[in-house]
């Protein structure tokens, strides 16, 4: 049931990807769709996977619990947020999480986000350049968080980044 | 030909197709939208390249029964274009989304087009005469020499080769933020309403620059988000009546007299779930994809990926009757989610007296749904059937287990084949089914 969840999820995920370069704008009535299955199947995944988590925990020495539970958190948030407007609107709580590296980067965007957020309300526009530059963050840590939960092995951790060619195979199916 | 009752007992044939015979479609060419207009004698497509054909029916040679209608081209033009918001970064498609007719009311056709943004009033007219004997122009349009000119007389109108003109009346511009999925011109003749994802606006018709916002259902936290407007309908007789279908399955019917924004509804019509037939794609599912209210104004059909329900505005609880379409892919969901079928929305319709509904399906199959005789029947729009007055045979589907002989596994649909707009002529058996980017006609067999 959790492979048929994960596989639901990346399908899910490309598709809301996808969404943006179609012609004629992104399709709210569809993107609403794809977040609500792609938020079902994470649910049912991540149980899944914390239950699995909480058997292996004994067997594996090396800590898996800190680095996935990151991502997580973040994947938690992104389907909220892959509309437009909601990137816009993003919660400032999964920021919080990244590495330390990054959380520099996010101090300045936490607050471009708010001065886009009330541009948003006011005009209904999507500020579309700052989506993108989130959603790639973004894609990048749900990519690398299929990527390692696939393994199993939080070790492999530095190499989530460079996962991407072995990702798409996966969600391309 | 008699009117409308339909389904089993009437044999459909093939009458005409219209569209490119050649399997390579190209993109334009895909029909969005089908509508006959109010006396049936006017057939209108509109296209994803923007362009809008309307196809006239042939006056009936009474004297001959044998001799059918037929519908032709009356006149084609370019209803939008392509456009840019420069503001957003966004390209407007110039895909119709749909074609409402005006009833008429003079000489003139009328009908509006929409596509995502954009709303316009088009004025069909003939033009069979022009005037001649200027004194001052020749007959191609030059202009005579003063000094020629000896003599005064009146110009007259001589006949000419008809010329149809497609002219447009008013555009309706800048009212919708997101993608318009509906139009629907009211029973007073005066006002119409345009829907899209969270608004439904109200427009006079004479009136372009402002129009007033009936419905909306946007959240104040975008991320609370959980339903949008899928369609919406003004009730065929009471004008102060329509209604709106959701993302999730329910229908919300509003009455204008209640308040100026109808975000309240006076009824909401919803079923509830089917705990058994939970899964990952029960949301988009239940998504509604069309929403008519029946002629007689009693009733509105609902169409959803599996089913046609068909509602009773007295009971709000449950439909009064439901019709499954292709049950048969209720297990392939996960496949056509994969494929991006699942998000594929089918429209219905009506016929003339309410008896028979229709809707289409894949492989290029469309159903109809006979409510009196509680029986419905699966047919194909095939270029295999196009013989001239060629009874269509009823297909069948075969769900899983032995197939047999004439039976068409589930398997071997075709998906990229499908029937997602229909159009039933409003007093007589003749119905328009729009394949990729075929039109068919068929008709009743007349014996």
């Amino acid at each position: 049931m959790d492979v048929e969840a994960k596989r639901i999820m990346a399908l899910s995920i490309s598709k809301l990807y996808s969404l943006r370069t179609q012609r004629g704008g992104l399709r709210l009535h569809r993107s609403l769709l794809l977040s609500m299955t792609m938020r079902a199947a994470r649910d049912i995944y991540h149980t899944a996977q914390l239950l699995r988590d909480a058997e292996e925990e004994q067997v594996v020495p090396c800590a898996p619990d800190a680095a996935p539970e990151e991502p997580m958190e973040i994947s938690k948030d992104s389907p909220q947020s892959l509309t437009p407007k909601e990137v816009a609107m993003k919660p400032q709580e999964p920021k919080e999480t990244l590495e330390e590296d990054k959380e520099n980067r996010c101090a300045s965007e936490r607050h471009s986000r708010k001065r886009s957020v009330k541009t948003a309300l006011e005009t209904d526009s999507l500020p579309l350049k700052k989506a993108k530059m989130e959603t790639d963050e973004e894609k990048q840590h749900l990519q690398g968080e299929v990527f390692r939960t696939n393994n199993g092995n939080s070790c492999r951790q530095a190499e989530t980044l460079t996962a991407f060619p072995t990702n798409r195979t996966i969600v391309a199916c | 030909l008699t009117a409308g009752g339909g389904g089993n007992d009437v044999q459909w044939c093939f009458s005409q197709v219209k569209g490119a015979i050649d399997d390579d479609v190209a993109e334009a060419d895909i029909i969005s939208t089908v509508e006959f207009n109010h006396s049936g004698e006017l057939l209108a497509t509109g296209d994803k390249g923007g362009r809008v054909v309307i196809f006239q029916q042939e006056t009936e040679n009474k004297s001959q029964p044998q001799c059918r209608s037929e519908y032709n081209v009356y006149s084609t033009f370019q209803s939008h274009e392509p456009e840019f918001d420069y503001l957003k970064s966004l390209e407007i498609e110039e895909k119709i989304n749909k074609i409402r007719w005006l009833p008429q009311k003079n000489a003139a056709q009328f009908l509006l087009s929409t596509n995502d943004k954009t709303i316009k009033l088009w004025k069909i007219s003939e033009r069979d005469k022009r005037p001649e004997g200027y004194n001052l122009k020749e007959e191609d349009g030059r202009y005579r020499d003063a000094a020629t000119i000896t003599t005064l007389r009146v110009p007259v109108f001589r006949p000419m080769d008809l010329m149809v003109e497609a002219s447009p009346r008013r555009v309706f511009a800048n009212a919708h933020t997101y993608h318009i999925n509906s139009i629907s011109v009211n029973s007073d003749n005066e006002t119409y309403l345009s829907a899209d994802d969270l608004r439904i606006n109200l427009w006079h018709l004479e009136i372009t620059d402002r129009s007033f916002n009936i419905v909306d259902i946007k959240p104040a936290n975008m991320e609370e988000l959980t339903e949008v407007i899928t369609a919406a309908e003004f009730h065929p007789h009471q004008c102060n009546t329509f209604v709106y279908s959701s993302s999730k399955g329910t229908i919300r019917l509003c009455d204008m007299r209640a308040s100026a924004l109808c975000d309240k509804h006076s009824k909401l019509f919803e079923e509830p779930e089917d705990p058994s037939n939970r899964s990952f794609f029960s949301e988009i599912i239940s998504s509604i994809s069309d929403v008519k209210f029946s002629h007689n104004g009693r009733y509105m059909m609902t169409r959803d990926y599996l089913s046609v329900k068909i509602w009773d505005l007295n009971m709000e609880n449950r439909p009064v009757e439901t019709y499954q379409v292709h049950e048969y892919l209720r297990s392939k969901l996960c496949s056509l989610y994969e494929n991006d079928c699942i998000f594929d929305k089918f429209e219905c319709c009506w016929n003339g007296n309410d008896s028979v509904v229709m809707t289409g399906s894949y492989n290029n199959f469309f159903r109809m749904l006979d409510r009196t005789q509680r029986r419905d029947v699966t047919l194909e729009a095939s270029r295999e059937s196009c013989k001239p007055r060629q009874v269509l045979k009823p297909r069948r589907v075969c769900a899983g287990g032995k197939r047999k002989k004439d039976e068409i596994s589930v398997d071997s649909l075709d998906f990229n084949k499908k029937i997602l707009h229909t159009a039933w002529h409003p007093q007589e058996n003749i119905i328009a089914v729009a394949t990729t980017n075929n039109l068919y006609i068929f008709q009743e067999k007349v014996n």
